[in-house]
């Protein structure tokens, strides 16, 4: 059938072009149109008036002390969460991964903060995260802890955006790292057994090594989601307090959207765009080498 | 040997029930708060008739006076979803089942899928300026054509990945003996494949349809007034004074965050699968 696809060689693409076709016009002809805005100065609100100023946007935002306070504060984020819901995820996978009664009914219960839209998890966090008024705040007194700022003192902001990632994805962690660990072949662990490894080696030596390609994946996957880092700081913080849980979406967001200053947007979503890529290339590169 | 299964069993259950209340106590936390008065929800008490007289005022008030409202976003969001879901499942099946099955040369396989991929690893906030502009121009601002054809630019990698998936997943020589027994290649991918892989392209539906429903970006950007989502909506009253109004708050966040959870729930394994793209079967 292979060969009879290869023969009728149109066949093949009428099947993949609508695909490509829409990718086309709604990502390659988009981003496109963003790298030449990003050569203009054009403020939207006030008329259609375009100025060709070359690479003046870029150079701007490399003077743009937000920009890189916001770049700062994504990559801290992104660091955060994904160091501590793999290693929590690690831990509690392999916890889990043993035959116990009602293990489907736990597998379920923590699916679900994955499956929760993350605004409505913002909002939920909103309330909780109430200086005044929020529960954990009110519990905190209740035993009779100090009130803790969870949204309005800066660095503790940042704190309680990490936190709502690692409740919302770190189920994604332990349930992929779970599957993953369920697939390996029992006739590994067998032998090791035989060999009188004790369960701590088995780990160190068999079970991470094995993991190694599925972590690697699992930590791009995790990394690049979080850098779309948008919904929990337009929800929970507004950027604030004093601009230090803003997100780079969330900067371009603004830039665009609510001060219209189209060109200086599209050179930031370029620059982020480079940005992700170059780190995704690195990180690739370095978990290759550290695999070998 | 017995104790130290013993220590191993109390602790496996001491982290399965520590992590299951971390998990479970916003959830539970939204519905004790959204069963209480507006000046019961300022204390820190958690069990209905116990320490509080439960009252259904919140949900009152969000299926009276603020129902026309809300059932718009709830409509928005349910015809938005359903549609762009439709359109990327059709899209998907076919570019899945192309990389599939056939041969592609110049451009090898590998590559075009992972092309694919690496749209939908792109931030959405990179071309969010542009699709603004253009849906602008098209003068689609605020209608649920712009908001759908985001949508589908969203969901439509991830669907085309998992179909792919399910079809390698499918013995070829089903199809081959359709076609040897004169069936045409259109006729065995219609007749045969799909069919076969029926729970796979239900899982992509529904998957796509839950993303669609939670995605916020391009619906706060691209609606304002008339097609905003569910989500978009909550943002408006809890971001203002009013989101101090708990009770409210928290019975509209419940209606976000049920409809996605029961669909997601039978889907357990495929959410796995389709959040890693296929790297882990789940």
């Amino acid at each position: 059938m292979l060969e009879r696809a290869k023969s009728k060689s149109l066949v093949k693409w009428y099947f993949i072009l609508p695909a490509i076709i829409f990718f086309i016009i709604m990502i390659i002809f988009p981003m496109i149109w963003a790298l030449r805005l990003s050569f203009f100065n054009w403020h939207a609100i006030l008329g259609p008036k375009m100025n060709f100023i070359g690479l003046g946007n870029f150079y701007d935002i490399l003077k743009d002390e937000r920009f890189w306070e916001d770049l700062a504060f994504t990559l801290f984020y992104v660091g955060m969460v994904v160091i501590i819901e793999l290693f929590l995820g690690l831990g509690l996978a392999s916890l889990l991964n043993r035959k116990f009664r009602f293990r489907n009914f736990f597998r379920i219960i923590y699916l679900l903060p994955m499956t929760a839209p993350p605004i409505a998890v913002a909002a939920l966090w909103r309330m909780f995260l109430q200086p005044d008024l929020g529960v954990i705040n009110k519990l905190l007194v209740a035993v009779g802890l100090p009130l803790v700022k969870w949204t309005t003192d800066p660095g503790i902001a940042r704190i309680s955006l990490v936190i709502v990632d690692v409740w919302q994805w770190t189920p994604f962690m332990l349930l992929a790292l779970l599957a993953a660990l369920q697939s390996m072949p029992q006739e590994i662990y067998d032998a090791a057994v035989v060999d009188g490894a004790s369960s701590g080696q088995t780990f160190l030596h068999i079970t991470l090594p094995l993991l190694s390609p599925i972590i690697t994946t699992l930590i791009l996957l995790r990394a690049i989601d979080a850098f779309k880092l948008f919904e929990y700081t337009y929800g929970i913080t507004g950027g604030g307090p004093a601009g230090r849980t803003e997100s780079l979406s969330y900067y371009i967001y603004l830039r665009g959207l609510s001060y219209f200053d189209m060109g200086y947007a599209s050179a930031l979503s370029w620059v982020f765009l480079l940005i992700v890529l170059g780190i995704c290339l690195f990180v690739l590169k370095i978990m290759r080498r550290e695999m070998r | 040997m017995n104790l130290k299964k013993t220590i191993e069993t109390t602790l496996l259950w001491i982290a399965l029930i520590m992590f299951g209340i971390w998990t479970l106590f916003p959830f539970f936390m939204a519905v004790v708060t959204s069963l209480k008065k507006l000046a019961d929800s300022y204390t820190p008490t958690f069990l209905p008739y116990l320490q509080f007289k439960p009252s259904f005022d919140a949900w009152t008030v969000i299926w009276g006076e603020e129902y026309q409202m809300l059932s718009k976003a709830l409509i928005n969001s349910i015809v938005v979803g359903s549609v762009s879901s439709l359109i990327v499942l059709v899209l998907g099946c076919l570019a899945g089942y192309s990389l599939s099955r056939f041969v592609f040369e110049k451009w090898k396989n590998k590559d075009i899928a992972t092309w694919i991929l690496s749209l939908r690893m792109m931030p959405p906030a990179v071309i969010l300026i542009p699709i603004f502009l253009m849906m602008r121009t098209l003068t689609l601002l605020d209608t649920w054509r712009s908001l759908i054809l985001a949508h589908i630019l969203f969901n439509l990698p991830l669907a085309v990945w998992l179909a792919m998936d399910f079809f390698n997943e499918l013995p070829k020589e089903i199809e081959e003996s359709a076609l040897i027994d004169g069936c045409s290649l259109w006729g065995a991918f219609i007749r045969i494949t799909l069919p076969l892989s029926s729970s796979g392209l239900v899982a992509i539906y529904i998957l796509s349809f839950i993303f669609s429903w939670g995605e916020f970006l391009f619906a706060v950007s691209l609606t304002y007034n008339r097609a905003v989502t569910f989500p978009v909506q909550i943002t408006s009253l809890f971001l203002s004074t009013e989101g101090l109004q708990f009770p409210r708050v928290s019975a509209l966040i419940l209606v976000a965050i049920i409809p996605p959870m029961m669909l997601a729930i039978p889907l357990a394994k495929y959410l796995i699968r389709g959040l890693t793209f296929g790297a882990v079967k789940g």
